[in-house]
This record gives C-alpha cells, sequence and structure tokens, in this order.
C-alpha cells in the first residue's frame, strides 16, 4: 500500500496558527492609544481595504460606505479593549490589529445587511451592471471579464465568497482569514479550495457560453 | 464524504494554500514534492488542480481593491479626529467643563476700580458646565453681590472682620 504522500497535519499543529510574526501595526497602536489623534494612520492604512471588504460583501457604495464608517468609529472608541495576541503560544485567540479591525467590519456589514434586508437594495451582481456615469471604477468591473469574476464570486456561498475576498482583495493570510472568520486554518484552507474550483467552473462555463 | 475523501480534499487544499501564500509572498510558487528519489511521484500527487490555478489566475487578475471617494475619506477622518479630540480629555468629573474668565470679577477687568477693591483679589477661575459654579454667574446672583457691597453689614461681627481685613499688610 504506498504511504500517504503528504503526511496529515496533526491536531497540535493545528491548533497553533502561524500568526508567528508580530503585529506590524503594534507602534501605529501604542502610539494612538497614548494619543488618538494619531489613529489617522491606522485610517490611512487600512480604510480601502475595510472600504473594499465591506463593498464586496454589501454591493452597494452607500451601504460600504456606512458599514465602513462604523467600523472606523467604533475601533477608534474601543482601541483600549484591543490586546494583541501574536505569539504563536495564544493559539487559536491569536490576533492582530488588522484580524481585531476586520472582525469589527464583519459585525459592522452584518448589522448593515440586517438593515438591507428592511430596506431592501440591488444585490452584488446587480452592482456590477448598473450603469453609472460617474462611477469610474464601475467602468473597471463592467468589463466583460472582470464582470464575470464578479457573478463567479457573487454565486458563491457566503462564507467561501467572504474567504475569498479577504484573500485576494485584502491579501490574507490563511491565519488572517480564520481569525477574521473565527474558523480553524484547516476550514478556511477547504473553503478556499473549495471556491476556486466552482469559481473556475463557472467562468469556464461563463466563457464557453459567450463564444 | 469518506474518510479517504476528506483527506483528499484536505491534501488538495494545503497543496492549493502553499501556492496561495507563495504568491502572497511575492515568490515564485514553491516547490511542495521537495527534493529527493521519490520526488516525481510526489511531483504528480502534490500538482496544483489546473482549475484551480486558472481560477486564482482569473482572480487575481479581475478582483481589484476599491477606494471609497476622496471627499469620504476626508470627511471620515474628520470624524474621527473630532471623536480623538475627546478621548483625549481627561475623563474626571467636570472635565468636560472650559474655563471661562468672568469680566465682572476678572483681576484685570475695569467693573471695579480703586485699589483696595477686593474683587482684585478674587482671581480663582470658575468652571462652567461643572459641579463648581459661582452665585455670581446668575444675574441675581451679580445684582446680590452688588448690593452687599453697596450695603456693608452692620453686625459686629462684620466690623470686626472688616477691622482685620484693613489691617491685613498689602501683597502689592
Amino acid at each position: 500500500m504506498a504511504r500517504p504522500v503528504f503526511r496529515k497535519v496533526r491536531a497540535a499543529e493545528e491548533s497553533a496558527p502561524r500568526l508567528a510574526h508580530l503585529d506590524r501595526d503594534r507602534a501605529l497602536v501604542e502610539a494612538a492609544r497614548r494619543d488618538p489623534t494619531r489613529f489617522d494612520a491606522l485610517y490611512r492604512r487600512y480604510l480601502a481595504q475595510v472600504y473594499s471588504f465591506a463593498y464586496y460583501e454589501l454591493g452597494d457604495h452607500h451601504a460600504a460606505e456606512d458599514a465602513t464608517e462604523r467600523t472606523f468609529l467604533s475601533a477608534l472608541g474601543n482601541l483600549h479593549l484591543f490586546e494583541e495576541r501574536a505569539r504563536p503560544q495564544d493559539g487559536h485567540g491569536a490576533s492582530t490589529f488588522r484580524v481585531w479591525l476586520f472582525r469589527i467590519a464583519r459585525n459592522a456589514i452584518a448589522n448593515q445587511r440586517r438593515a438591507a434586508r428592511r430596506h431592501p437594495t440591488a444585490p452584488l451582481e446587480a452592482a456590477a451592471i448598473v450603469a453609472d456615469p460617474l462611477d469610474v471604477e464601475g467602468d473597471l468591473v463592467r468589463r466583460e471579464d472582470g464582470a464575470d469574476a464578479w457573478r463567479a464570486v457573487g454565486r458563491l456561498p457566503a462564507d467561501r465568497r467572504r474567504a475569498v475576498i479577504l484573500r485576494f482583495v485584502d491579501e490574507m493570510s490563511t491565519a488572517e482569514i480564520a481569525g477574521v472568520m473565527g474558523r480553524s486554518e484547516g476550514a478556511i484552507r477547504v473553503l478556499i479550495h473549495r471556491a476556486l474550483r466552482s469559481v473556475a467552473r463557472d467562468l469556464r462555463g461563463l466563457r464557453g457560453r459567450s463564444r | 464524504m469518506t474518510f479517504l475523501g476528506r483527506d483528499a480534499i484536505e491534501v488538495e487544499a494545503l497543496v492549493t494554500d502553499r501556492y496561495l501564500e507563495s504568491l502572497l509572498a511575492g515568490h515564485a510558487p514553491a516547490d511542495a514534492a521537495g527534493s529527493g528519489p521519490d520526488r516525481g511521484r510526489r511531483r504528480s500527487a502534490l500538482a496544483l488542480d489546473e482549475s484551480v490555478r486558472f481560477a486564482v489566475h482569473e482572480l487575481g487578475r479581475d478582483l481589484p481593491r476599491y477606494h471609497p471617494s476622496f471627499r469620504f475619506e476626508e470627511r471620515l477622518a474628520l470624524r474621527l479626529g473630532e471623536l480623538a479630540a475627546t478621548l483625549r480629555m481627561p475623563a474626571a468629573a467636570g472635565a468636560e467643563g472650559s474655563i471661562i474668565p468672568l469680566r465682572g470679577f476678572d483681576p484685570s477687568g475695569d467693573a471695579f476700580d480703586g485699589p483696595d477693591d477686593e474683587a482684585r483679589r478674587v482671581g480663582r477661575p470658575i468652571l462652567i458646565g461643572s459641579a463648581l459654579t459661582s452665585a455670581a454667574l446668575s444675574l441675581a446672583g451679580v445684582a446680590w453681590v452688588a448690593w452687599r457691597r453697596s450695603h456693608p453689614a452692620t453686625s459686629p461681627m462684620a466690623r470686626a472682620v472688616r477691622a482685620v481685613n484693613a489691617a491685613r499688610p498689602r501683597l502689592d
């Protein structure tokens, strides 16, 4: 019997996320704690990332702006509660400022979505198609290939879509995504792998139909 | 799903993850097969699924990161600045007040003349919006102080206090 080529990841290894590096925002966080006006540097660093995450999740610029605003106001107001836990021995509770910020963003987006359910607006797919002459970013999305990718990602189940956005748009590591989504690294790896196969199937189908 | 099936998907997911991590780190994708006599067999087992490679390429190219409008960015920066300013103030009771010098009792003011004017010795600040307020804040308070100054008390105690005060050496 052939031996497995890849040894199975043991539970002990699995329980230690690879967030061993120190939080690269530590200096900025400390400065903002001493003087809250210094939070501006963290805000500028993460604005586009948080906004993109919200936009892909909510599919609407205004809703994304609201969620972004809530995220940063909440982060500044609760900065004293943030505790950096980026050592290997911190296990599943490992957290950096970016992971903490995106957890706040995830909650803000969930609240925004609940509000949107009460006042329905256009979904993600429609957002990529609606024409707006002033929307330069929308022009990019309306390019056929880009719109195909949007559609394929938009069709994914929420968990897979979220993991793909955090990976490809926000360029997070598996450990960071696990921290944001509150799942194990193994679960995130499988989520992303399955998402990519679905996207490939969808994109090939879409391209095949258009040719 | 069978046990073996679950194992297979986990291995594939691990290979995909290594490929993505190496892209993220900006390196050429790592060769998961390593080296040694079994390298060829390991390579075929660890080859990245072609459909996954295709999806990674497409998503990497077609999922841009968006930036909000400049107007929104600056408006939110302003709001954060305001919140930061309030967070910077000490949280002690009364700290939200501000010191406002009252003209009538300002030692440098013109409301009371004369070198022996007691008002000139009232140099303490008055906090507005906190527990410490002065009776002189209200119009009634100002009127009462003015009336009191023009109608000195005639009781023996008041006369004794004035005599002691007059005998006190001047600092200025």
